[in-house]
């Protein structure tokens, strides 16, 4: 292959003619080291004055040759690396790996451990929007609903806590079910955090929603049309602020999702306001989700009896679930051994990413961070 | 439209380029050349599969693979392509005018396993450093850094049966005195 093009140096001009004058472009560095790409990710914006006419994205600098380690180890080896995919969201990455497993072996799991996942996975989807909100804010110069989030998502963390142990990377799902049982007085804690929490989307409202400064920031900016967000593969959120009614849970169900009455929330703007309102309305419906779960939380095993040593049979899978940043997917190719022949994730973070220079093309410097923390972009996997 | 439905236009029109094909409740899988790889996917991007859920590679020794799993927001079908490419020279014809999502995913499959794709409009690496040799996920990529897998109860067993033969040969050592408290 012919050397890559390296795009012009940075720091340097170039000059153009437009209306009958004679411009300067420029490059400019966003990152690697940039608070606002909530990660190690380098952005090449190309200004015209202070409008962005292209966005290069540098990415790799977090790449740990996740699907590389896949391939070296056992299937139950590979939950905890699942963990450090997405760190906002270990419980959801978790899900969606033992999931894959699970439909290539054709395991049927215990209906307390269904439960149990859908009550930590939704309470994660809290804790990931509550993190996002609050850093979203921060980028915008709302330091005020930074710690307000935080407060709340503290709580979440400790019931994760309690549960296994750990505040960030859990690995607590298991291959044929959960690591172990509710510890005592657990469902009574959460339904207290519910409690709790219910009020708290007002005093949200209050600092952000209903600020006119937040809006202004946010309405038509980063604006992709619907047939755009389908070709570039965006999903969740992202598809959800297009006007697009698609969600896994509900169109291609998975776990025990088709028994819960919850609502999708659609806006469509199309734009980084709309992308807000689906994700702090869908914190409401994961709290009535989490609700129905713990009402019909039945007794019993939470792990199926599975052999020592996992050997799915030979075979190719492609399982998605709906992570809070859209559609998570493991590809997974099986020769009958202990070990994965082909480990791959489908990163949704990867594919909203992959869309950001579509919608930055046009708006102000200033917004690119707006429209960055829209997508909500966690380089744990897109870097994997 | 169902999955036997679709799978019937494919032949119809492909004849003997579809290799194994298969149906699995409402997904599609088939097989197909490299040549015929992207009139496959074109016809399947008009028959409703606008979704490009993921684009990977295969290793499988002999040949490499790229993988298309394809579905739709208006039907429940899925697809699921498998392209053999040839390991020598391997070169498939882009998809991302088709789906655009396919850009970086090709990107990435370029990084990993050095499968090239014919007028692709921005054919770089994306995950590794451009100066980056060799193609990690393939299977004979050797770097000495990794660490190979080994199996359950196996380094127990090791330890044991190198501690038996040393037994065997001297005594073992004394255990090591309390400290003095």
């Amino acid at each position: 292959m012919e050397k890559a093009q390296v795009p012009v140096p940075i720091g340097t001009t170039v000059t153009v003619e437009r209306l009958g004058e004679t411009m300067e472009e420029m490059y400019v560095n966003m990152g690697p080291q940039h608070p606002s790409t909530h990660g190690v990710l380098r952005l090449l914006l190309k200004l015209d004055g202070e409008v962005i006419t292209d966005c290069i994205p540098y990415l790799g600098y977090l790449h740990r040759c996740h699907e590389k380690i896949g391939e070296n180890r056992s299937y139950p080896q590979i939950v905890p690396y699942t963990d450090r995919l997405d760190y906002l969201a270990s419980m959801s990455m978790n899900f969606g790996y033992v999931l894959a497993v699970e439909r290539l072996m054709g395991q049927k799991i215990p209906e307390r451990a269904e439960h149990m996942r859908v009550i930590l996975g939704e309470l994660q989807r809290i804790a990931s929007h509550l993190l996002w909100l609050g850093t979203f804010g921060l980028d915008l110069g709302n330091f005020t609903i930074f710690i307000y989030c935080f407060r709340e998502r503290e709580m979440i963390l400790d019931l994760f806590e309690a549960v296994s142990g750990q505040r960030l990377n859990y690995s607590f799902y298991r291959i044929g079910g959960m690591a172990m049982d509710f510890p005592d007085g657990w469902v009574a804690d959460c339904r207290a955090f519910l409690k709790w929490f219910k009020p708290r989307i007002p005093e949200y409202d209050a600092l952000v929603t209903d600020n006119i400064l937040f809006r202004k920031r946010l309405q038509g900016v980063g604006v992709l049309d619907p047939e755009s967000s389908v070709n570039y593969g965006l999903s969740g959120p992202m598809l959800r602020g297009a006007g697009i009614k698609w969600d896994l849970r509900r169109n291609d169900p998975y776990s025990i999702y088709d028994r819960f009455e919850f609502d999708i929330p659609v806006f469509d703007s199309c734009d980084v306001w709309a992308r807000f309102l689906v994700r702090r309305q869908e914190m409401i419906e994961s709290v009535k989700i989490i609700e129905q779960a713990l009402d019909r939380l039945p007794a019993g095993e939470v792990l199926a009896k599975m052999p020592k040593t996992i050997k799915p049979p030979a075979g190719q899978i492609y399982a998605r679930t709906e992570s809070p940043r859209g559609e998570l997917g493991f590809y997974l190719i099986s020769d009958g051994s202990p070990k994965p022949y082909r480990y791959k994730v489908r990163s949704p973070a990867f594919c909203s990413l992959s869309a950001v220079h579509e919608m930055m093309k046009g708006c102000l410097v200033a917004d690119a961070v707006a429209i960055l923390g829209s997508v909500d972009i966690v380089l744990g996997e897109i870097d994997r | 439209m169902t999955p036997d439905e679709i799978l019937g236009q494919l032949k119809q029109k492909f004849g003997d380029a579809i290799g194994e094909t298969e149906v699995r409740e409402v997904e599609v899988r088939l097989t197909t050349t490299s040549e015929h790889a992207r009139e496959v996917c074109r016809l399947l991007h008009e028959l409703g599969f606008e979704y490009l859920n993921c684009l990977s590679g295969a290793d499988w020794v002999t040949h490499l693979e790229v993988v298309y799993d394809l579905s739709s927001l208006r039907h429940p079908n899925k697809a699921h392509v498998r392209v053999k490419v040839n390991r020598e020279d391997p070169l498939v014809r882009t998809v991302s005018d088709l789906w655009r999502a396919a850009d970086w995913h090709e990107r990435e499959c370029y990084d990993m396993f050095g499968i090239r794709f014919d007028r692709h409009p921005d054919h770089r690496r994306i995950l590794l450093s451009e100066d980056w040799v060799g193609y990690p996920l393939r299977k004979d990529y050797a770097d000495e850094r990794m660490v190979p897998y080994t199996e359950y109860g196996m380094e127990e067993k090791i330890a044991k049966s190198e501690a038996a033969k040393g037994a065997a040969k001297a005594p073992a050592a004394p255990p090591p005195k309390p400290a003095a408290s």
